[in-house]
């Protein structure tokens, strides 16, 4: 039965052999393989390399904002939540009337939600920008203090020298 | 957390009280009237109707459980209520959350970031140059120094 199951998985990859003489000569294994870039199949499934958020018409969700190279998020967000709650009254007036009709209100509204999680997403890369103007900014004030720092330094040690200057000349 | 994480989470939020209202008001809704043939069920004496008659006559054979029902009635007329505002005081959150967004444009962003990186640059040259020169001073001073320790050393007479 052990020996069933042990034959059943395929065995590791035998890339062991290649490193034998590893602690001998480093020169004689391979190098690690290069990072992989564009798309690689894992699994059955292909993945790619690049940070994308992919569009909702690539999930086979419809798009409610309307499209375009600049969109106003937060009117786009507040109109969306309007019609959010419009349809969440929607919902509760047809499960009094119409109960049996409740399907497709439920699923608008999840369109409307999924819409909204969205633009939420799409709103990453701004994020990620001001992020990174927040880090560049406490950068060049951390340097400025560096360099005022080091000036003051420099001139508290030649006030030094030149007064034990004066003293030796002095004595 | 930062503003878009709480606006995913009020987004969640809203979702989630909404769907707890529905289930609350489907599970604790009162069963509804069909026709005034049909009497309405005497073995739990339900008092929201009290127009009931028995078959015995007794109009409320159950004294104990009078505070129970009323209690129900009331938390069935409170419930939707307490639900209701807190969907709307979330939405109103969200729309609050949504004004207080510091959105700029991706060009104003692009400019801001060469321009910061160009004087991160010029700082940065300024500061290695001020490190080597200070660097250089050191060593005249250990150097100064080490000749000042090493006079000191030669000229005190040995016991």
């Amino acid at each position: 039965m052990a020996t069933g199951t042990a034959a059943s998985y395929p065995p590791p990859p035998p890339y062991y052999r290649l490193y034998s003489d590893y602690s001998t000569d480093p020169d004689s294994a391979p190098p690690p393989p290069l990072p992989i870039e564009g798309s690689y199949p894992l699994y059955g499934a292909t993945y790619t390399t690049e940070a994308v958020l992919p569009s909702l018409e690539d999930q086979g969700v419809r798009q409610l904002y309307p499209k375009g190279p600049n969109i106003d998020f937060k009117k786009e967000l507040m109109s969306l939540n309007r019609d959010l709650q419009l349809h969440i009254l929607e919902l509760a007036d047809v499960l009094i009337e119409r109960p049996s009709q409740y399907a497709r209100r439920v699923e608008d509204i999840s369109l409307i939600l999924r819409n909204m999680h969205h633009l939420l997403n799409s709103l990453r890369p701004h994020q990620a920008r001001a992020t990174l103007i927040h880090i560049l900014e406490s950068q060049i004030q951390r340097r400025k203090q560096a360099v005022e720092d080091i000036k003051r330094r420099r001139e508290e040690a030649q006030k030094l020298l030149k007064e034990s200057i004066q003293i030796l000349d002095s004595q | 957390m930062d503003i878009i994480s709480q606006l995913q989470e009020q987004v969640n939020t809203i979702a989630l009280l909404a769907v707890n209202a529905f289930g609350t008001l489907q599970r604790d809704a009162p069963p509804v009237r069909l026709s005034t043939d049909y009497p309405e069920p005497a073995a739990n004496s339900n008092p929201s109707n009290p127009n009931t008659t028995n078959a015995d006559g007794n109009p409320n054979p159950n004294p104990n459980p009078s505070a129970k029902p009323s209690e129900e009635a009331n938390n069935a007329a409170e419930q939707p209520k307490a639900m209701s505002a807190a969907l709307v005081q979330a939405a109103k959150k969200f729309d609050a959350l949504v004004a207080a967004l510091p959105l700029s444009g991706e060009e104003a962003q692009l400019q801001r970031i060469a321009e910061l990186q160009a004087e991160n640059e010029a700082i940065g040259l300024e500061l290695q140059k001020q490190l080597e020169a200070a660097d250089l001073e050191m060593k005249q001073v250990q150097e100064l120094f080490n000749h000042a320790t090493d006079n000191c050393l030669n000229l005190k007479k040995p016991d």
